[in-house]
């Protein structure tokens, strides 16, 4: 049982060019390379941890965020405990997009109710002056959707990548927590699920 | 050195599920989602790599074809089927994991720009869950198997820079089984093998129109949808599989064995549905049946289902001829494949290819986990041994490989021997086993409740699993050891100098936990064959009458065998020569039985490539004593090895001891034995007073007496020699060559080498020699090339000036009269027509006589025919010749006259003959009329030699040629008489001749238009009256 639960998968999504790989070499390898080429497709890294007394290893997905590199990268949402929504404060548009990542993720996901998965926002590049992103602006809009968790951070200056990664294993055991004591048999509710009830869900 | 070495790997955590391939080991950490690697090749199993899996792995397999492995993963409720490949970049840790659904690597390089070093995994969606899955060794495709159906899917490979390969696969078929989930699958090169829990399935996928012709019904085309026999609908199985779900009775399912088409009656229904990219291939895919066996509980033993479920489903290829040569052979057809399956208490592998059929059945002492064939041995785990059978791959692959198997060439073990188990080993708590070149890998593991016992007994284990790992105990099948004093003695002696690096590693009690994986190296083959002999040897000594030292020395023969056949390996040349000499140790033992495979003593000899003099003195050093009694084997070997002239000369000493040998076991064979040419430097004394005792002992012959006449020659004493010679007629002595060609001739490879008594009789009764060979001719006893070359051989040395010895022509002439085949005689015919041309040619003679004159031959045989009456004429018998040429010439004009030769085929060497002289002249003539051309010889005839034309007329100008008469003959005579001046009587009374023969002939008017117009009334009215005369009677 300790074992089912020790492997997190956490996906990070957001338009190309915010930021995504440098998150999670950050994080991961603690680097940082100013020219990171397009990621293409999807790649992972795992990160081991200890939350709270207990040691999980996160396995943290990274994806292309280009329109083009779509197909490669939807069939690897299935099976994801938790969504990093990022956006580069810098650019409002990638801000914009968010509510498509989200339904994209929803959809490809098959996450039955998409009001209680585990999302995070990340809006990152504080480091950069010029915002086009208030806090504010994120704040409400975390909050209009579910009240997702917003984390600022910068990956080229380290700021709040490991605290954003660790909220994301956080809400994860959390509510494994809930459903291993609640619902039991959740698990197999939302596998079996059609999914035409989950497009009814968007 | 490879002694059995056992290391223990450094795991961390404890493994849940282990496989190996490639030099590398693989654990999944009992939590599932953690892959370590190891080398197995390396002192101290050093770790290779460690990576995360995506899921918990829930099944591992790995391809050496493409070096990826294939998993079954579960992540959140969902399973997924995924390929690991370019794993080995993990090394470096934290680098990135690329991730890819199948086929989205080849529809657009494009899209992954710059190559990089990195793993990647790549997803294949399946729409049912997998159960398991298979990789074929050959071609590195991927077998799975779901509930309702198996998928397979080809390798693709793409060569993105000179180091990196990008991998994929191609979903190339779906074959549906109807009611049927299969606990275990494989695949190797065409072949699909499937396993329940009590049967057991292989089919081959194949090009469909090799079946189609044969058999229709087996298998239908309908679009993209190929069904096989058997009943289509889902559970309409014929028999139900399984007795415990039918709620009212039990139906007690029998055992089955189908093999090959039979088994297509199995009633488990297979649908092949194509779905690979190359749509023309769909036409050409097929299932063929090739085995079914299906197993029932004995419930009256009080078995249980659980006691009675198969396991362990292989199929092994295994290819032939030198690995190290043949670098293709990956790519090749497999020259054998073989498939294994286990019960708990017995296994059971079948040779697929040619026949399929059932070659070993193995009973294990207990009950079994898992079982694994590799080319070598089977390595069987129980609860707490590791145990090694003896296999019979080699032995059916090396009859695939060697045709001349099982002849007197070359013989290999049957591989209907039965099958040894060779060494045990003991351990606790034996989880899984797997295997690797040569390395086994174990898993052992205590059971949880159990554990603190183990690790207790543990250095208990280690101290009893050293005596008995080191020990090496190889138990012929049917020894116990306790029965069995030698074996038991074997066993206790214990090659306790063997070291294993088990004590250098920290002990499993230290470590604490209840588990721990052992790399065990093999035994070299080498030093287990030389143990395996070792044993047979004191084997032999306590109880030489029980033949199992021939079994276990046939179970080192083979294994050499198989590491010959299969494994590429450095000490190729010191197997080599450990196998010729178990050939040799293979020999020794059938040389010694009596009546049972005693035959066999011959090729394993001969492969052991010992000389027949070691031979010799390996048999004479284990029958010393007064009276030796050598085995039926040997002396089966000896006689082969004399008649089939493939030996070395003997020695004196050692051709004596031959002598001896026949003497004493054999005296018939004698004449035979002194007669071999490898016998020529035995004491001709001794020889003669062998022969003179075989005669005494009353066996006169023929053969005997020209032996003794023979070993009288080398002696020198002709006095005996000639007492011998004059005991039997000539007829006679013929018969006794015939019995005994070597009496007269030796091979030596092609050449032909005249014994000391050819060349005396050569000096002294050439026609008895000659008579001789023509018997051994027509009694196939030598080809006619080989008498040729026998004849040149005996004569070089003569005074003889002419390439073609008088006594070739004189056998020649012999063989002509005597040969009824036609091909000989045409032959023979070339020859002597040849011959004697040449002769005539070159009027030097030697002066040696022919055997048989012309008139000999003329008389006694058809194909040298009476000499026609006008060659009298033209050559006369006292002709301005000598003798012998006057010979020569008649028997070639006698060669034309007869009926047999062919002159159209001697036209060519006529040309060389100048027709100035008649001798000339006279063959020309022969050979014009035979072709038909007498128009032109009685043109010749005119010019050279007038006096014989009417003779020649008269008996050639005959039936269809007597128009030539007044055609030809009687214009060419009155067109010479004309032209004449003077002396031309002889024309005149040609003409007159034929005037009379002529006005037989014709009627009046037409002898009338034929009589010239200037010519005298009076010289033809004569005849012309006969004419009308003749007329007026008919």
């Amino acid at each position: 049982m300790a074992a089912k639960s020790s492997l997190l998968k956490v996906i990070l999504l957001g338009d190309g060019g915010v930021g995504k790989s440098s998150l999670m070499n950050r994080y991961v390898s603690d680097k940082f390379d100013a020219h990171l080429f397009h990621t293409i497709g999807v790649e992972f890294l795992n990160k081991e941890l200890e939350v709270d007394g207990r040691r999980v290893t996160l396995q943290i997905w990274d994806t292309a965020g280009q329109e083009r590199f779509r197909s490669l990268r939807t069939p690897f949402y299935r099976g994801s405990d938790c969504c990093l929504l990022t956006f580069g404060v810098d650019d409002a548009q990638s801000f914009l997009n968010l509510g498509h990542w989200r339904k994209e993720f929803a959809y490809y996901a098959d996450v039955k109710e998409p009001d209680s998965f585990p999302f995070i926002i990340l809006g990152n590049k504080i480091d950069v002056v010029e915002r086009q992103v208030t806090t504010e602006e994120v704040q409400r809009w975390c909050c209009d959707n579910g009240g997702h968790p917003y984390f600022e951070t910068s990956a080229k200056d380290a700021t709040n990548v490991a605290e954003a990664f660790e909220e994301a294993a956080r809400r994860v055991l959390a509510l494994e927590d809930r459903q291993a004591h609640v619902m039991p048999s959740d698990v197999v509710d939302l596998r079996r699920k059609p999914r035409s009830s989950s497009r009814c869900c968007l | 050195m490879h002694a059995a070495e056992m290391r223990i790997v450094p795991a961390t955590q404890e493994p849940g599920l282990v496989c190996c391939g490639g030099g590398a080991l693989f654990l999944v950490s009992a939590g599932g989602c953690k892959v370590e690697v190891f080398h197995t090749q390396q002192e101290e199993c050093p770790l290779i790599c460690r990576f995360s899996t995506m899921g918990i792995v829930h099944s591992i397999v790995y391809s050496q074809i493409g070096d990826y492995l294939v998993t079954i993963e579960e992540k959140n409720g969902a399973t997924y089927l995924r390929a690991y490949t370019n794993w080995r970049y993990q090394a470096a840790e934290k680098k990135r994991v690329g991730v890819r659904l199948l086929g989205h690597l080849m529809r657009g390089q494009a899209l992954h720009g710059t190559p990089k070093e990195q793993m990647e995994i790549v997803e294949i969606p399946l729409s049912e869950t997998p159960l398991c899955t298979a990789c074929c060794s050959i071609t590195g495709a991927l077998l799975v198997a779901c509930a309702k159906s198996l998928v397979l899917f080809s390798l693709k490979r793409q060569s993105l820079n000179d180091q990196l390969d990008a991998l994929d696969f191609e979903r190339l078929l779906i074959l549906y089984v109807s009611g049927w989930s299969p606990s275990q699958v494989a695949l190797c090169g065409g072949y699909v093998a499937m396993q329940t829990e009590l049967e057991v399935l292989v089919v081959k996928l194949e090009n469909l129109e090799k079946i189609c012709a044969s058999d229709e019904e087996h298998m239908q085309l309908r679009g993209d949808v190929m069904a096989a026999a058997g009943v289509t609908d889902a559970d309409g199985k014929k028999e139900p599989q399984s007795p415990f779900e039918s709620d009212d009775y039990f139906v007690f399912p029998k055992h089955l064995e189908m093999l090959g088409d039979k088994a297509k009656d199995c009633g488990v229904s297979l649908t092949l549905e194509w779905t690979g990219m190359d749509t023309e291939a769909n036409d050409n895919m097929g299932v063929t049946y090739i085995l079914y066996r299906r197993f029932a509980p004995d419930f009256f033993q009080g078995c249980t289902v659980e006691e009675t479920r198969l396991h362990s489903l292989q199929l092994h290829p295994m290819y032939t001829g030198n690995p190290d040569v043949s670098s293709d052979a990956e790519n090749s057809d497999p020259a054998c494949m073989f498939c294994f399956f286990s019960l708990p208490n017995a296994g059971y592998m079948y040779s697929l290819k040619n026949t399929v059929e059932l070659i070993s059945a193995y009973q294990y002492p207990e009950k079994a986990h898992q079982a694994l064939l590799c080319n070598e041995f089977l390595h069987v785990i129980t609860q707490n041994a590791l145990q090694c059978f003896s296999v019979r791959c080699s032995a059916v692959a090396a009859r695939v490989e060697d045709p001349y198997i099982d002849t007197t060439m070359k013989a290999c073990p049957p591989f209907t021997m039965e099958v040894s188990a060779l060494r045990i080993q003991l351990f606790i708590g034996l989880k899984s086993l797997c295997h690797d070149g040569n390395h086994i890998v174990l898993l052992t593991a205590a059971d949880i409740e159990t554990k603190e016992e183990t690790e207790r007994a543990t250095r208990r284990s280690i101290k009893s699993k050293e005596q008995n790992s080191m020990a090496g105990i190889f138990l012929a099948v049917g020894i116990n050891p306790t029965t069995s004093p030698a074996l038991e003695s074997f066993l206790s002696r214990s090659f306790l100098s063997k070291k294993t690096s088990v004590s250098k590693l920290k002990e499993p009690s230290e470590s604490g936990h209840g588990w721990n994986l052992y790399v065990i190296s093999t035994v070299s083959t080498l030093q287990l064959y030389r143990e395996m002999v070792e044993y047979s040897k004191r084997y032999e000594q306590t109880s030489p009458l029980s033949q199992n030292y021939v079994h276990l020395l046939s179970e080192a023969h083979l294994l050499l065998r198989a590491s010959l056949l299969c494994s590429p390996n450095t000490d190729r040349a010191k197997i080599q020569e450990a196998f010729q000499e178990s050939c040799a140790h293979l020999g020794d033992c059938f040389s010694r039985l009596e009546k049972r495979d005693c035959h066999l003593a011959l090729p394993y000899y001969k492969m052991s490539g010992l000389s027949v003099t070691e031979v010799i003195q390996r048999n004479v050093a284990v029958c010393r004593g007064p009276a030796p009694d050598y085995g039926n084997g040997f002396l089966f070997f000896l006689k082969h090895s004399l008649y089939e002239e493939t030996m070395e000369e003997l020695s004196e000493e050692t051709a004596n001891t031959v002598l001896e040998i026949f003497s004493k076991a054999e005296p018939g064979q004698l004449p035979y034995v002194v007669s071999s040419s490898f016998m020529k430097n035995a004491n001709p004394v001794c020889v003669r007073v062998h022969l003179e005792h075989l005669e005494l002992s009353g066996a006169p012959s023929v053969t005997v007496s020209l032996c003794k006449a023979a070993q009288a020659l080398r002696l020198g004493d002709l006095h005996y020699y000639q007492q011998q010679m004059d005991r039997h007629a000539e007829m006679l002595q013929v018969y006794g060559f015939i019995e005994e060609p070597k009496l007269l001739v030796h091979r030596r490879g092609k050449a032909m080498v005249p014994t000391e008594l050819a060349r005396h009789l050569r000096d002294t009764q050439d026609g008895l020699l000659v008579a001789a060979v023509v018997a051994l001719h027509e009694n196939s006893k030598v080809k006619l090339e080989e008498a040729e070359l026998f004849f040149q051989e005996l004569c070089k040395d003569s005074a003889e000036s002419q390439s073609i010895p008088q006594l070739l022509v004189d056998f020649w002439e012999a063989l002509l009269v005597a040969s009824s085949q036609e091909s000989i005689v045409q032959e023979l015919l070339f020859h002597l027509t040849s011959v004697y041309i040449e002769r005539i040619m070159c009027r030097e003679r030697s002066g040696i006589k022919a055997l048989k004159t012309a008139e000999d031959l003329i008389n006694s045989c058809s194909h040298y025919g009476s000499l026609f009456p006008w060659l009298n004429i033209l050559t006369p018998a006292q002709f301005n010749i000598t003798h012998d040429h006057q010979e020569d010439l008649q028997k070639l004009q006698s060669l034309l006259c007869g009926p047999t030769l062919d002159v159209s085929s001697i036209v060519p060497l006529l040309e060389q003959l100048p027709d100035e002289d008649n001798t000339g002249l006279s063959v020309h003539m022969l050979c014009a009329t035979k072709l038909g051309q007498h128009e032109n010889a009685i043109e010749k005839l005119l010019d050279r030699c007038p006096h014989a034309i009417v003779s020649y007329a008269n008996h050639e100008l005959r039936r269809d040629k007597m128009a030539l008469w007044w055609l030809k003959l009687f214009p060419e005579l009155c067109e010479r008489i004309r032209l004449s001046s003077g002396d031309n009587g002889v024309l005149l009374t040609a003409l007159k001749e034929t005037l009379a023969v002529v006005a037989m002939e014709l009627n009046p008017v037409e002898f009338l238009n034929l009589i010239p117009d200037d010519g005298t009334a009076h010289f033809f009215l004569a005849h012309l009256l006969k004419c009308s005369q003749k007329h007026l009677l008919t």
